[in-house]
């Protein structure tokens, strides 16, 4: 899966440094109202999926101080993730 | 850069391990913002965006940005007036004998 | 009311947020918004929430494996089983370290933390510099806390980016095995349930 490269003006919680990387998902954590759309008074309805998603280190910075097995996780809703290889 | 607290991945410099006491404004800083979202007032995601939306969030303290953003949501849901806020604020600076 | 706040001390160099939040304090509980009990509750919760919890989490968990299990698998219950209320947290969820892996806990976005268990995160945490570089150099900021994992061992770094809070569960220290759950929960720091450092055994003369 990758994190969408997307700009979303507002409140996000898809951290820039992820945004365009590839990680795998790890877990489901569950279904939540979009908080996104919480922050501005919404009901955030219907509920996203929020998954844990791993991403290699390597991967994600240029000159990374650490073995290839380093890793990093992050929680990530649906609508910023789409499968590897789209667009 | 979608926020000024995205901050993920920056440079940054020697991480400043001291710890200054918690004081007593910070505690109520902490408290009121739970107690209002005890009651349904505010939510952890509203305090988190209009944290987020502060023009001088980079000056601020932790708990400044805090306090700041939880007037800002108290102001926005029409719990209290700006007007109010200030002129109570002034108050309490001359009853604590300062500017 | 024009007495002095009852737990205010008069300071010159308090930062002009001080007032703003009595202000809005006064105001609420002027308008039956909240009521000073409540608020007062919500301090007393705060103040209250401390580092141990987490250690006597560690400790139990390091003595008992099926209580370990449920820590991992449902650290809310967990806790509870221990008497301690961590049903303000969204999500609670503990991460096991091993002798494959070392973890280390972030929030980048704002600074999340199981304050529920814990209690307030240290200044640090909560400071740009960690939550710039804990991401990209973990390895490089745990040198800073003195603390370096042992060769072969991995990080993997937890960016609490949505609303689950996350804590470490050290490994038990070599050396440990008289010790009883109150010793072993001494053995656990703060920091080593954030991941910037791990429990030692005292060193004991034989």
């Amino acid at each position: 899966m990758r994190v969408r490269p997307a700009e979303k003006p507002g409140h996000v919680r898809a951290p820039d440094y992820l945004k365009g990387r590839s990680g795998w998902i790890s877990c489901v954590l569950g279904h939540f109202p979009n908080p996104e759309d919480v922050a501005y008074g919404l009901s955030g309805m219907p509920e996203k999926t929020l998954y844990r998603v791993s991403f290699r280190q390597s991967n994600l910075w240029d000159g990374y101080e650490g073995p290839d097995g380093d890793r990093l996780y992050a929680d990530v809703y649906e609508h910023w993730l789409e499968p590897e290889g789209e667009r | 850069m979608s926020g000024v607290h995205d901050i993920g991945g920056s440079s940054g410099g020697p991480i400043d391990q001291s710890q200054h006491d918690v004081e007593d404004w910070e505690r109520l800083a902490d408290a009121i913002n739970s107690a209002l979202g005890g009651k349904g007032l505010q939510t952890t995601d509203q305090h988190r965006r209009a944290i987020e939306s502060l023009p001088n969030y980079r000056d601020l303290g932790y708990y400044e940005r805090w306090t700041a953003a939880t007037e800002k949501l108290l102001i926005e849901n029409g719990i209290l007036t700006q007007a109010e806020i200030d002129e109570k604020a002034g108050e309490i600076e001359r009853r604590w004998g300062g500017s | 009311m024009s007495e002095v706040h009852p737990h205010e001390e008069v300071r010159p160099e308090r930062s002009p947020y001080a007032a703003r939040i009595r202000a809005m304090e006064a105001l609420l509980v002027e308008k039956s918004v909240l009521t000073e009990a409540e608020i007062q509750d919500r301090i007393e919760y705060m103040d209250s929430r401390t580092p141990a919890n987490g250690a006597k989490l560690v400790a139990r968990a390091w003595t008992d494996p099926d209580f370990k299990e449920r820590l991992l698998s449902d650290a809310k219950s967990a806790a509870r089983e221990l008497g301690l209320d961590a049903t303000h947290e969204a999500e609670l969820i503990v991460v096991e370290n091993t002798p494959v892996v070392h973890n280390l806990i972030v929030c980048t976005l704002c600074s999340c933390y199981p304050r529920a268990v814990l209690g307030r995160p240290p200044d640090w945490y909560k400071s740009f510099e960690y939550r710039s570089r804990a991401v990209r150099e973990p390895r490089a900021v745990m040198r800073e806390f003195g603390f370096e994992p042992e060769e072969g061992i991995e990080v993997a770094v937890h960016d609490s980016t949505a609303d689950a809070r996350y804590m470490v569960l050290p490994m038990r220290p070599e050396g440990t095995k008289n010790m009883d759950e109150e010793e072993l929960a001494a053995l656990v720091t703060r920091d080593a349930l954030i991941g910037v450092s791990a429990p030692q055994a005292p060193s004991r003369a034989s």
